[in-house]
């Protein structure tokens, strides 16, 4: 470039700036309109990032990209740059004025991972299937919460054996009831055993809210989201309340069972939650006498869900005995072959949620 | 499904910019933003979709919703739109001609 001929400070500017490539794109942060103004006193360079749904770590990269580019210029020694990354909060709490707010809602306080199972239809055994994956989760060394969103028809409290009443703590916090080593909220926890639950819709989302929101659930690798069947109320509310982590849906051979799978699986797909695959409940009954395989519910099911198969559950008396009586196999039988296979799941879901590989269906 | 990667309101331009995950950039100026909201209050229930006019809006703020969609909140107070993912795409890409290809069964 010719010393007789530079152009003025700003052009020269604007053109390092568009130097800098947003991450996982081919483009320039000016193109992208992530600078606004830019302003020059003596050495020193004042940039204004505009407010967007940048993430904080993006945003703390690009800082380094921009004072690198602009150091590259002679007349620039000091680089200040102003940002703000998206911010996470409740939504309609209202922006700032002149300063348009983009906001992520808000994740669940030391919740890193949050995974949702689901089925298209009741009966297929989600509920026993959500309690031994926790605890199976539980037992591979992670810490792991259990929310029972199932406010119709709570079964957590009985399977895993305990009807205390959660703590209250400041603010109109809740503390979860720990059983063994996991946290656990459920309404079961709020209801005597006769009451039924007549709600309509909002009052039950509000619930899920709270359950989401007001309980205190410290440090978790995974809150386990235990849904109920169908694609309602309560698994939308879900998926725009938080940002869902993964999804796996329970089913059972039957064709019958596959056809509303199906809903439970687009019912994912369309809140752009990434699906880890299916298990299949009561695969099969091998006889206790003579170990032959009997397939009940016919065979292949969850293969002709195009997703990835986790686990294969058999039907067997273990794990219904186990959910009556409030102590799980994963807890009572943890060498059971049945228990073996919750925790091969477990090992499954981490690897598929770690590897952050949504299995597409078409 | 496009995702948004970044998401930038620019007031001077009126327009909120979105970078899609394949790289495409569409430009959503805030009156075309508006008139295409697609929730109850304002299309009603079933039937095509409309454009709504509102004069110079502005937007206060944008929220993600869940992992899906995006629920803008203008300085009217209206806020009830849930654009998914999927219908923002759509607009990005109809917005010369946002009637042919939102209403795609009507005659002309």
């Amino acid at each position: 470039m010719g010393e007789h001929n530079t152009p003025d400070i700003h052009t020269r500017i604007t053109e390092r700036l568009r130097q800098i490539q947003y991450p996982g794109s081919q483009r320039d942060i000016v193109t992208l309109g992530l600078v606004g103004k830019v302003q020059v006193q003596a050495d020193s360079v004042v940039v204004q990032i505009r407010a967007s749904s940048i993430k904080e770590d993006v945003l703390r990269h690009l800082r380094g990209r921009i004072t690198q580019e602009l150091m590259t210029l002679p007349e620039v020694v000091h680089v200040h740059i102003h940002a703000f990354a998206a911010q996470s909060g409740q939504p309609h709490q209202g922006g700032q004025a002149g300063n348009q707010a983009v906001r992520e809602r808000a994740d669940i306080p030391g919740v890193r991972r949050i995974l949702a199972v689901a089925s298209g239809k009741g009966g297929v055994g989600k509920s026993t299937v959500a309690v031994n994956l926790t605890l199976a989760l539980a037992s591979l060394g992670h810490k792991v919460g259990l929310l029972d969103a199932d406010i119709y028809g709570p079964s957590v409290p009985l399977m895993m054996g305990t009807d205390a009443t959660p703590r209250a703590g400041q603010d109109k916090k809740i503390y979860p009831v720990e059983k063994y080593g996991v946290s656990l909220i459920s309404m079961g926890f709020f209801l005597d055993d006769q009451s039924p639950v007549i709600w309509r819709g909002p009052i039950v989302m509000s619930i899920v809210r709270q359950f989401l929101r007001d309980v205190i659930w410290s440090e978790l690798d995974y809150l386990v989201v235990d849904l109920p069947p169908g694609t309602g109320d309560i698994a939308l509310t879900l998926a725009q309340e938080v940002p869902l982590h993964g999804g796996v849906v329970v089913t059972t051979p039957q064709d019958v069972a596959l056809l509303d799978v199906q809903r439970g699986i687009s019912m994912f797909k369309q809140v752009n939650v990434p699906l880890l695959g299916v298990i299949e409940n009561m695969s099969f009954y091998e006889c206790p006498v003579c170990h032959e395989r009997e397939e009940v519910f016919g065979r292949g099911g969850a293969q002709k869900t195009g997703l990835k198969v986790l686990g294969a559950v058999p039907l067997v008396e273990e794990v219904r005995a186990g959910a009556d009586a409030g102590k799980p196999v994963v807890v009572s039988a943890p060498d059971h072959p049945v228990a073996q296979e919750f925790f091969g799941i477990a090992r499954q879901v981490v690897a598929a949620e770690e590897m952050q590989l949504p299995q597409s269906v078409h | 499904m496009p995702t948004p990667l970044l998401l930038t309101p620019i007031m001077e331009d009126q327009l909120l910019r979105v970078l899609w995950d394949d790289d495409t950039l569409n430009d959503y100026p805030f009156a075309y933003l508006r008139g295409w909201c697609p929730c109850a209050v304002c299309q009603g229930h079933g039937g095509e979709r409309h454009f709504i006019k509102v004069e110079n809006p502005q937007l206060v703020s944008i929220d993600m919703v869940g992992n899906y969609a995006v629920n803008p909140t203008w300085n009217d107070g209206h806020e009830t739109g849930i654009y998914t993912y999927a219908y923002l795409r759509s607009l990005g890409q109809s917005q010369d001609h946002p009637h042919s290809h939102n209403n795609p069964e009507e005659p002309d």
